[in-house]
This record gives structure tokens, sequence and C-alpha cells, in this order.
């Protein structure tokens, strides 16, 4: 149904944990399937090793043309196609906006990071003129410090008129332990935070409408062997992992 | 001036419009040169010629008897060496 894209040209923002972030809050309310067009594939690997909540479905597919497929077919069984994208500027993660239904960019407060961010809202906008349709896009500041960088950094969003999220993810632990235990707290900040940044994608309708899925549809979900793309059985958390 | 298109685009059209609005992106992932080497098996004269008889019944060539049971048996049989690339003659 819908489909929400993770993409800007500089690696190391975010695009991989917002991708995580939702699909554990999400997952257990529809049916969500993550494709992972980062050929390191840190989602994937993420989704086969330490994600521990309801059931998901996670595919590695960098390929742009297999990528634009897969798309479509999987937009029209789940209720939400995640893709996360790789960090530099590649076809799958055009193919991939081009296909959305709506565009996030995680942005750091850095230089480069905000440069990259503009000129992804900027590819998103020139995609959506082309395909002659509208392709929402807002950026999402992540690892959020109360700093004089942080506001300098929404300074210059906010001069280069890119649209933002009013939610942002700080930086949290609990986002990096995300990356190996599999799971979100239950409460505390960044508990808050998922959530403001749930309600609001949910405000902008850019997350399914709820009264329109079927859960009973949802037990044909399975988790996937992400390398594979075949049913794989659940692997224990790898050697480090956070408990 | 045409109206927006409200639907999601198909995948052809998705690529379409990539191609057409950054074509000088590169592709997600370069796959590394994988050149052409030789591997030499002694087999018996009879194992040659049902290998023959094979291919011969199937329209291949021996190598992609082999490639293709090799595949089939999970070896990972990069796609060139799945096809008949026998020169041929002018």
């Amino acid at each position: 149904m819908t489909v929400l894209t993770m993409a800007t040209a500089k690696g190391g923002t975010g695009k991989t944990l917002v991708c995580q972030v939702l699909l554990c809050a999400l997952a257990g309310d529809m049916r969500v399937v993550a494709l992972d067009a980062d050929p390191n594939g840190a989602l994937s690997r993420w989704a086969a090793r330490a994600y521990e909540g309801p059931p998901i479905e996670v595919l590695a597919e960098a390929d742009e043309t297999r990528l634009a497929h897969l798309i479509a077919e999987k937009a029209e069984t789940a209720d939400l196609v995640l893709v996360d994208t790789a960090g530099f500027g590649n076809r799958a993660a055009t193919v991939a906006m081009t296909s959305a239904d709506a565009v996030l960019v995680p942005a750091l407060a850095g230089e480069a990071d905000i440069t990259e961010a503009e000129r992804t809202v900027r590819l998103t906008e020139a995609l959506a003129r082309a395909a002659r349709r509208d392709i929402p896009t807002r950026v999402l500041l992540n690892r959020v410090r109360r700093t004089s960088l942080a506001r300098h950094a929404l300074a210059e969003v906010t001069t280069a008129a890119l649209p933002r999220l009013d939610a942002s993810l700080s930086d949290l632990v609990a986002f990096g332990e995300l990356s190996y235990s599999g799971r979100l707290p239950d409460a505390g900040t960044a508990a808050t935070e998922v959530a403001a940044l749930v309600a609001e994608l949910r405000a902008l309708a850019w997350l399914p409408d709820m009264t329109t899925i079927r859960k009973a549809d949802m037990t044909t979900i399975r988790k996937a062997d992400m390398t594979t793309s075949q049913e794989g059985a659940t692997t224990p958390p790898r050697k480090g992992a956070l408990t | 001036m045409k109206p927006p298109l409200k639907a999601r685009p198909t995948a052809k059209e998705a690529l379409a419009v990539a191609e057409q609005t950054a074509p000088s992106l590169p592709p997600t992932q370069i796959e590394t040169a994988d050149r052409p080497t030789s591997l030499t098996m002694r087999l018996r004269e009879g194992t040659v010629a049902a290998l023959a008889d094979v291919a011969r019944d199937r329209g291949l060539t021996i190598k992609q008897v082999v490639a293709h049971a090799l595949k089939k048996d999970g070896v990972a049989v990069m796609p060139a060496d799945m096809e008949d690339r026998t020169p041929r003659r002018r």
C-alpha cells in the first residue's frame, strides 16, 4: 500500500536506523516489508541476527531493475514497504525514490549531511516532476544534541527551505543498542521520540490507515533469510549482542 | 499540460524516470572482473561419451551440461558459464 524510502547521498546519517525503528514500532500493527537496497546489507543482517519483534519480511536487493519490480510486487501485498538505500548517489536509490509514496531523508548536523540532504530533496522533486506525481519528502534530523551545532544545522535546513519533520531522534544509547538487541525500549526518551515520529508520519498519511489493515492476514508474513530471500530459521543473536 | 499522475509508477516507468532524471548516477553495486580461466579434468571415455550424449540430446555444449548440473547442485556458477559461447564460423 505505502512505499516509504529512506534516502540521502550521505552515508552514516541513520537511514538503516530509521528503518529499524519503524520496523520495531510498526510490525505488530501491520504487514511490513523492508527492502535492503544497500549492498553492505546492514538492515538485512540486523533482521536476520538481532531483530526479535513480530514477524517481518526483509529482502536484500541492490540491483535497480530487480528492486523496481520487487517494490511494485511487495506494494501489492504489504501494508507498508520500507526501502533502505545506500549512502551515496546510486541508481537503486533513485528508483526507490521514484517508486516511493514518500521519502524520508535522515540527516545529522554536519555540513555534508545538510548539503546531501538538500541534494536528495531536490533530486526527489525532479523525479516527482518527471513521474508527474507527488513524492512528498521530509528531512529527519538524527542524533540530535542540544548544542549550538544542532541549532546551526536546524537553521541551515530552514534557510535551504527543506521540508522537515518536527520529530527528530536524539543521540541516545538506546538507538545504538537497537542495532545489537533488535528491540526498542518500552519507555524513556527513545520510546517517546519514536512514538512522536510514528504519530507525525501518521498525521502526514505516510503510514497506512489502520482501519484498512486486515490483521487476520498478518499471519502469512514470515521472517525471511535476508541474504537468500528464502524463509529462514530465526538465528540466535550474534556474539556480543546486548541483552 | 498533462495532469499529474497519482498512481505509483510501474517498475518499468520508475526505471525510465530514474534513468531520464539522473543518468549519470552509478549502479549500486559493480560486478568485479571475473576473467575466464581453465579447468581440466581426466575422465573415463565412457563418462565423456555419456556427457556428449546428454549434451546432444539437450542441444547444449558439454560445458553447459556440467555447469547446469553444478548450478542445480547449489554451486555458484557464473551466468556466463551457463551460456553457449562457442565461437561461430562466419
